[in-house]
């Protein structure tokens, strides 16, 4: 009943974004599956360039594996983060399908509207972006305040210029000592050691 | 009675060309009640089963579209809406009271449907007409499913697809349960609201009789059918096949 609902909301959400017809149809039939641990999740295109799910036998032709750890950095819309999704088989296609999802919007104004009409639909809908903006800028500001305070008052957080400083350091390290390697190699190498030294080392 | 030529009628062994004329009786006796056994049987889970169907069927405006054993005509009448104006459906049904109970639906409905009377193990149309066939819950019926799928098969465009939407095997730890609801309350439930309890025994019986889902997928390979997949719905008490003509 999961894949009969799950079909049902992405054919209402294709629906109303009408430009991914396009971008689906050229892949009717073929099926891409994704790994979000602990979910596995067959999606398969249609030939009229909609989407369901796919069935219990469906062979994927794409696979797309996003860590859980990931998944949090593509909410925060990191773009970093989706170059570190892995993608298998068809890369065409599941990239095609990526950004059909990544770029599907919910119409949830027009949603509303059906049910009590343009005005209220409207104004419900007006509350509700007003809200979760004010909601995602409170959890901005908290997530700030509370980095500041575990980076000035009470460290607990690395700041970014301190850990550039600390890797940079690292690399200079690195290489001082691999010059100081081949410079003790060369002394070596031009002055052999004492045979009773030799014999010291070797016991 | 020879081994070749029998076949089963729910639990009964019959003759093969008794079959069609014992599934015919059923048929007439229900179409009446058809609808409202459905919903009854079925707790209106039906409806949304041949939804669900026509969602996948990937039927763009314009389409060609062949309801085979289409009886009361609810899916002919969801696909009319979908084609639009510049496709075709055409509803068939080997059964000439349900053929009239879908066609007067249709008409009710303002749509111009054609309903045909025709078996579907000898379609009358040509080779590569059509861009979607679908029969549900009328292959269990038939008395030769692999003349009937091929047939299908044959009436396909390339590219185009065969949807079967038909009673299945259940998914094992509900099947007790399934077959208390099927023996006891079905033919119970038939005799009161249908006053026919001998056709739901019949309906349960050819229930069990069908192939499961995966011979049925198997089947529809056979037929010339390729990328045969299908959909487990409500644990496998329906179950949908689909599958393309490459």
């Amino acid at each position: 009943m999961l894949k009969v609902l799950s079909t049902q909301v992405l054919q209402h959400l294709i629906a109303q974004n009408r430009w991914a017809n396009d971008l689906l149809r050229p892949y009717a039939g073929k099926a891409v599956q994704f790994h979000i641990a602990p979910l596995i999740a067959t999606l398969t295109v249609l030939e009229n360039g909609s989407l369901a799910m796919a069935g219990e036998t469906a062979q994927p032709d794409a696979t797309i594996t996003i860590p859980p750890s990931l998944l949090l950095r593509l909410i925060a819309k990191d773009d970093s983060a989706k170059l570190m999704i892995k993608i298998e088989g068809d890369a065409e296609l599941a990239s095609t399908l990526a950004k059909v999802i990544n770029h599907m919007r919910w119409d949830y104004e027009r949603d509303i509207s059906q049910v009590i009409g343009d005005v209220p639909a409207y104004k419900i809908s007006a509350i509700g972006k007003h809200t979760v903006n004010a909601a995602i800028e409170t959890a901005e500001n908290l997530a700030s305040m509370l980095s500041e305070y575990w980076q000035e008052e009470n460290p607990l957080l690395a700041k970014k210029r301190h850990v550039e400083q600390l890797i940079a350091d690292v690399d200079t390290l690195r290489a001082d000592v691999e010059r100081l390697e081949k410079r003790l190699h060369k002394i070596t190498l031009k002055q052999p050691l004492a045979p009773t030294q030799t014999t010291l080392f070797t016991e | 009675m020879s081994e070749e030529h029998s076949t089963h009628f729910g639990y009964k062994t019959v003759n093969e060309s008794e079959k069609a004329k014992k599934v015919a009786e059923v048929f007439h006796s229900v179409a009446d009640n058809y609808d409202l056994m459905n919903d009854v049987m079925s707790a209106g889970l039906h409806r949304g089963w041949k939804r669900f169907a026509v969602g996948v069927s990937g039927v763009n405006p314009g389409d060609r579209v062949l309801d085979i054993a289409g009886g009361s005509g609810d899916l002919s009448k969801l696909f009319a809406k979908k084609v639009g104006r510049s496709g075709q459906v055409i509803l068939t049904d080997i059964n000439a009271s349900m053929l009239g109970v879908g066609r007067d639906r249709m008409l009710d409905a303002g749509l111009s449907v054609p309903a045909l009377q025709c078996d579907a193990e000898k379609l009358p149309f040509p080779d590569g007409y059509f861009d979607c066939v679908i029969v549900a819950f009328g292959l269990r019926n038939m008395t030769h499913k692999d003349r009937a799928l091929a047939e299908m098969q044959r009436v396909l465009k390339v590219g185009g697809r065969l949807l079967v939407l038909e009673f299945s095997k259940v998914w094992q730890p509900l099947s007790k349960l399934y077959d208390v609801y099927s023996f006891k309350l079905l033919p119970l439930m038939g005799k009161l609201l249908a006053k026919d309890a001998e056709s739901y025994q019949y309906l349960a019986e050819s229930i069990r009789m069908h192939p499961d889902q995966d011979t049925l997928k198997q089947m529809m390979i056979e037929a010339g059918l390729s990328k045969v997949d299908y959909y487990n719905l409500v644990a496998g008490v329906v179950a949908l096949h689909k599958g393309y003509k490459t």
